[in-house]
This record gives C-alpha cells, structure tokens and sequence, in this order.
C-alpha cells in the first residue's frame, strides 16, 4: 500500500487505519536527541513542563521541611538567619513563580488543544521557547541557592531592602532575572492559549457550549497578559535601580518607595487568580464526571470567571493597608475585596447544587475536590477577616497571614490540582492511578494540611511574625510550633505517597482505556495517551456535553490535508470553520533563541553591557526563527 | 534506563560538590581566635606600608571581594561619623578618598592602620570604637571606593540625594601619577 501522500491530499476519502499512518507521518515528533530539543508538540512539552514543575514543587516541599526543622523548638540551631532568609525566599519564590503558575498553564498547554479539539496550540514553537525559558529561570534561582546566592528578601522583594542600599551583592540581581524568565514564558502561553481558544474551537463550539476549564484558561491567560507586564517593568526598575544607578524607587532623588508595592501587588493579586481559576476550571472540569450530570449553571458560572478575572484587578492595595493609605483608599480596597467574595461564593453554590442534583461517585479526584471545598472556604473566610482594615493592621505580617495564604494557595490550587492529576493521569499516560493509595493520599494530606497550618492562624494571634528564624522559649510558641512541625513531616509523607504512586503507576498502572471516567468533554474522544495529531478527524460539537449527547457516534468533520500539519481556524463566537491554517514543524530555533536570551538576560546580572552585546545573538536567533519558510498558507 | 541514572547521578552529585562553594557566605560572627589574630598586621616603621596578618590571606582576603563586607563597611562610615570629615568621599576637613591620591599609602593594611592607630593632623583612632573585623569592613570599603578600576563587588548607591555616581558605577576621580 503506497502511503506517501499526494501533493494536497484530504483526510475525507482516506480510510481510518491508512488515514493514521499519514497523520503520524507528518505529526509525529523524530526520535533522538534532535527530535527532543526541537519538538513543538504541545502534549510533550506541557509534560515536561508539569514533571519540572513538581520537581520544584517538592524542592519547595524539602526548603519548608527545613524551616520548620528550625521552628520546631525555640532558639533552632539547624539554619543560621542569614540562610532561613534565603531559604523562605527561595520556597516562596519557587512555590509561586516555578510551581503555581507554570503547573496550571501546562495543564492547560496539554488539555486546551484536546479539549477544543485541535491538533496543535497556537504558536507551538514559542511554546517550545517558553518551556526553556522556564526551566532555565528555575535552574538559575535553584543553582544560585545552593551557592549560597540565593534571594534573601522574600518573595515580593520590597524596595528599600531590595534595592542597592540594602540588598547586598548579587542576590537580588538573580531574584528579578528569574522574575524575568518565567515571566516571559508565562505571557507566551498566555497568548498561545488565549488564540488557540478564540480561534482553534472545532466547528460548532460556540461561545456557550466551551467546557469552564477552558473558559479558566481563557480569563486566566487574558489576567497574565494583563498583569505580569506589571512586575517586569518592576524587576526591570529595579535591576536598573542596582545596575546602572537609576533612581526609580530612591525617594530623595524623586522615586517612589511604594512605587514597587503598587507595580508588585498590581501583578501579585492578579496572581493570585491566575492560580486559583485554573483550578476553579479543574474542578468545574472534574465535577460532571463524578455527579453524573452537567454543572448546574453554565452562564453564572463564566459570568463568576470574568467577574473573578476583573475584579482581581481592583484590590491589589489590600496588601498595603499598614503603609499608610488614605480613609477613602482604604474603604475602596476593603469594599473590593470582600467583593471578590461574591463571584467565588456563586461559584462554590454553582458547585454544592450540582452535587445535590447529581449522584456523586466518591473517587480520588472528587475526594479532593471535597478537600477543596472545606480548605479553600476557611481561607476566603479568613481572608474576608484581613480585608478588614483595623484587623489587618493587627494581623499584618504575622502568622495568621501565613496560615492564610496556605489555606487559599494549598486548598484553593494544589488540592484541586491533584485531584486533576488523579483525574488527567489516564488521559496523560494511558494508565490509572491506584484508587487504594489514591484515598490514603487525600486523607493523608486533607488531615496534615489542617494540621499544620490551623494552628499557625493561633500562632499569629498570639504575635508570631513571619520570617523570624527563631524565637525565645517565653515567648510560650513552642508548644503549637512543635504540632505545626510534625504535622508537616506527615503533609510530606502524604505528598511522596503521591509522587511514589505517580512514579508507579506511570509504568505498571492498570490499563484505562479511552474514557476511564465517563467524561463528556473532548479529550476523552481521542485515544489515551493521544496520539501526536490529537485527532484523526477533527469533531463536530452539537452541544455543551459532546460525549454524553453525540451517542456512539461523534460526528466528525473531513476536509484538512493529510501532506502537511494543517489545522482548522472558526470564528471567534459560532466557531464556524474558516481557513485551513498549517501549523509549524519542528525546528531547534526556539531553542537557539531561548539560549540567546539566557545569554543576555544572565549577563545583565553582571555587566548592563551584557544588553548591549547579548541582543546581537538573539537578533540573530530571532531572525534565523522568522525566516520566511516557503510554503503558501492561509487557503480558505 | 542505566545511562539515565548514571546521568541523574552525575547531575546530583555535580549539585552537591556545587553546595560546597559558598560565594556569598555571610559570617555574621567571627570566631573570637580568627578576630583576634585579624589585628596581627606587620606594618613598616614610618607606619605606612606593611603586610596584612596570614589569617586575612588563609580567609580569601574577604574583606575586599565579598560585597556582604563591602557593605557592611559602608554602613559603618556612615554610622561612625567618617562623613563629618571626608564627606561622601570627596574630603572636606579631611583629605578626599576618591581622588586617588593617598597620602599614607593606598594599600589595605595601610588604611587599617590609619583607621586603627590614627593619622597625625586629625585623623582620630577607632581601635577602641570597632572591632578588629570592622575595622577591616570599613578599610576594605574605603579602599573600593578610591580604586582605580569599577570593582566587581561593590556597594550600590545609596537612597539619598546623589553628590557623586554610585561605588559600583566609578573609578576614583583621578588615576594616579606615576
């Protein structure tokens, strides 16, 4: 059987069997170590990127451990001030900017595009791009602590202890490069995500009938595109600040100090979301799955999303209550923020009907998402607590406020996150994970999470601040510090039982077949793992559930050439097919040019002539990237 | 499968031989043998000119490439009063620091002694105001700030109106004569 394609062959006359063979043979990445470097698949490289991500995740995890080794007891000899300093920046830094943001963008790298129903992301080489551009921004905060360069000034880097004055040699200089880095491969995939959504929907997905883990995805990318720019022009004020004598945070000479507490929290609450509704759109993803019906209130539901995605915008001052605001300021901030409030409460009444409609089916993922519901609640209660001002200017900066964020971040993001990972894992290997441990995981870490960082809201109201590296045995802390302690070594057996039973079943898990869940949406209609080309024939969606609607049959549409990588653009609104577009092959240019980058922007640590020289090599990277190919695109 | 956890391993061990250089270290407090010996400077009859103790060699001569002493050094010059005389560097009372001229000599154990012991026509002695490590902190940054070339490890600027550019931004004002 001849299989080399015709010059504009279409999928519409080929068989299944021959039909795959083709596809395969234009979308499958090349073994080797070429093939590695230069794939564009969006699967491959949102694995990569999940599996470095929860190695900073558990790096983070090992940093904790050590801090509170040190708490453990009054007057801790383990960690001396200087490295505690390092050692608390460095796990809020890597919890943040190397694990939060990245993890949920790569589970949207890898499910968006499925569950759209294309064969490629949007741009899949700056996808490529931004997967080095990650892992080098983490190797460079990572390798400088473990020589003792590590950030020393926690994970918002307040001016004036991070700026030339005080934040002494090169510590900071390495803080607002790593900020750079992820920042520039966050914002890529922002906008990798936010086209594939608008324009890669197969034919028929309407506005109205996107799965809400996309809709996340969409406000999510659009809060990133909104809001990092923010914290690079602040890293960037304040490297130029350290490097080349600028003046844009030295009040005497006409700068601003809160200058970088505004530009920082105009981008560090936005984060906050871009955390939480990825998760948010997890668990909208998972529910239906589990409760056997679709998520009661569609519309309120992505109404609540942008609403989310909006209103992130107008409260970032909440962080600064105790800089000294004026009255109307602070009622504004205190307003907006407990309505905030509001959007999230819809969500979570959105959810509780659901599952009181439905016939809830207590696997994993759902164990988790119930985990979710009673952790995340208590932090957006407390956080309605220090939305207050004269509350917050007691509990500003002490371990209430701790306790606080781990219940939004650990209960709002990584609770879901794991029940996604729970829930994904087939779809990601072509295996489960083991229910048996699987259950000992969520009770595990749902009761140690509780454990220890329940008492830390005690700890704050009996005056223990933050990052203190000791304490005086009258200061009567002991005792809840040794619980919080013990109760985190068994949150970390709880998190290598999920790493060891994700190891495990990566390899010897049972089989799962292609919709282990039952799920209606549209990664679960191509095979698991899916194959290079996603799908063989692009779907046609009738409705918001395709899987539980379409019967046995899902109706399919035919007409993309099987010669070349092409894919289908539809309208932004009725998702009506538009152009055949081709999508880019492998190529080691985003690679060049990733390292190019790392070249200028390590340089720029050192020397501000590193600018200079270094944009000569990523012009040249750039420009062999852009060389206009020569093949036609755009036919209708 | 082998190659890849002799790779892993390599990698990991790489790492930890990495733990090993401390770049950065910050000793916060010296160990009262080690400062005391820091005191033991040979210097010349006429006071100007000498070696510095072993033990400043044996510790990496820290005291003029770690930017944690450098600063350390700079905050001491302002909190021991050296701006009364010498300004921000550029002299007043007291002879400028950055014109590149020293009138009892540029070396650092020169400027420990003169910081130390005193200098006749006004320059007072600090042996009683700072430990011996200080004083070495504050040499070291007085001798940056006179170098000839941008340091590597420098202060920044500060947050106050500008008088001069940055420590880590100029050479001394002028190079010496030869």
């Amino acid at each position: 059987m001849n299989t080399m394609p015709q010059p504009d062959q279409r999928d519409a006359s080929l068989e299944d069997a021959r039909l795959d063979i083709m596809l395969r043979q234009v979308w499958d990445t090349p073994r080797g170590l070429w093939g590695a470097l230069a794939t564009v698949d969006h699967k491959v490289i949102a694995r990569r990127y999940i599996i470095t991500a929860f190695v900073f995740l558990a790096f983070g995890g090992v940093l904790a451990l050590l801090m509170r080794w040190q708490l453990a007891r009054p007057e801790g000899q383990l960690l001396g001030p200087d490295v505690y300093n390092q050692a608390f920046t460095v796990h809020g830094t890597s919890m943040m900017f190397l694990f939060a943001v990245p993890v949920m963008e790569a589970m949207a790298v890898y499910l968006v595009p499925l569950m759209v129903g294309t064969r490629n992301i949007a741009f899949p080489r700056l996808n490529a791009f931004s997967y080095w551009m990650y892992l080098v921004g983490g190797i460079l905060l990572w390798g400088a602590f473990i020589v003792d360069l590590g950030p020393d000034i926690g994970w918002f880097a307040y001016v004036p202890l991070a700026g030339p004055q005080y934040g002494i040699g090169k510590r900071v200089d390495i803080w607002a490069q790593m900020i750079t880095f992820t920042e520039i491969s966050a914002l890529a995939v922002a906008v990798e995500i936010v086209v594939t959504v608008l324009k890669q929907r197969a034919p028929g997905m309407s506005l109205d009938r996107i799965p809400l883990f996309v809709w996340a995805m969409l406000v999510t990318s659009f809060i990133v595109i909104l809001a990092m720019p923010a914290v690079m022009v602040a890293s960037t004020s304040l490297i130029l600040d350290r490097l080349v004598g600028t003046h844009f945070f030295n009040p005497a000479e006409g700068g601003d100090v809160l200058l970088w507490q505004h530009l920082f929290w105009f981008f560090g609450h936005p984060e906050v979301y871009i955390i939480f509704l990825p998760a948010v759109g997890m668990i909208s993803a998972m529910l239906p799955a589990f409760v056997r019906r679709p998520v009661f209130g569609y519309i309120p539901m992505v109404l609540a999303l942008v609403g989310t995605g909006i209103l992130s915008f107008g409260l970032w001052v909440h962080h600064m209550f105790t800089t000294g605001l004026p009255r109307l300021g602070e009622s504004f901030f205190t307003a907006s923020s407990m309505a905030i409030a509001v959007p999230s409460g819809i969500q979570i009444f959105c959810w509780l009907a659901t599952i009181w409609y439905g016939r809830p089916v207590y696997r994993v993922p759902f164990l988790f998402i119930l985990a979710f519901f009673f952790t995340f609640i208590i932090g957006g209660m407390t956080g309605v607590m220090v939305a207050s001002v004269p509350l917050d200017t007691q509990l500003h900066d002490s371990y209430f406020v701790v306790a606080h964020f781990h219940y939004v971040l650990v209960g709002g993001a990584v609770f879901p996150l794991l029940g996604a990972v729970y829930y994904w894992f087939p779809k990601f290997t072509g295996r489960m994970m083991s229910e048996r441990i699987g259950r000992w995981v969520a009770g595990l870490l749902f009761v140690a999470f509780n454990f220890t960082f329940f008492p830390m809201h005690l700890l704050g109201l009996l005056g223990m601040p933050r990052r203190v590296y000791t304490y005086q045995t009258e200061m009567a802390w002991g005792g809840l510090n040794l619980f919080v302690s013990v109760s985190a070594v068994m949150l970390a057996a709880g998190f290598l039982l999920f790493f060891l039973d994700a190891i495990r079943s990566a390899r010897h898990g049972e089989p799962a077949g292609d919709n282990p869940w039952g799920a209606a949406t549209l990664e679960w209609a191509t095979s698991s793992p899916p194959p290079s080309y996603n799908f063989a024939r692009i779907p046609l969606v009738q409705s918001a559930d395709p899987l539980w609607d379409a019967g046995d049959e899902l109706p399919v549409t035919s007409g993309l050439r099987v010669d070349r990588r092409e894919l289908l653009v539809t309208t932004v609104g009725g998702a009506l097919p538009e152009a055949r577009e081709s999508s880019p092959r492998c190529s080691l240019w985003p690679l060049w040019s990733a390292i190019a980058t790392t070249a200028l922007l390590m340089g720029s640590i050192v020397t501000p002539w590193a600018v200079v020289w270094g944009s000569v090599p990523v012009a040249i990277a750039l420009i062999g990237w852009f060389w206009p190919g020569g093949s036609k695109e755009d036919e209708s | 499968m082998d190659k890849r956890w002799a790779a892993l391993s390599t990698l990991l061990l790489a790492l930890s031989l990495l733990g090993g250089c401390r770049v950065e270290n910050r000793e916060t407090r010296l160990d009262p043998p080690l400062a005391e010996a820091l005191d033991h400077i040979a210097l010349m009859p006429n006071g100007i000119g000498g070696t510095p103790p072993e033990i400043y060699t044996i510790m990496g001569k820290p005291y003029r490439t770690s930017s944690f002493h450098l600063s350390q050094g700079k905050r001491l010059y302002e909190w021991f009063g050296c701006q009364a005389c010498h300004g921000d560097g550029q002299g007043g009372n007291a002879p400028s620091l950055i014109d590149g001229w020293w009138n009892y000599g540029p070396d650092l154990t020169s400027i420990y002694a003169s910081i130390r012991d005193g200098r006749p026509g006004g320059m007072p002695a600090f042996r009683n105001r700072l430990t011996n490590e200080q004083i070495w902190q504050l040499a070291g940054y007085v001798q940056v700030m006179g170098a000839y070339s941008p340091p590597s490890a420098a202060p920044g600027r500060s947050d106050r109106p500008q008088t001069r550019p940055a420590e880590n931004r100029a050479p001394a004002a002028s190079a010496p004569l030869r």
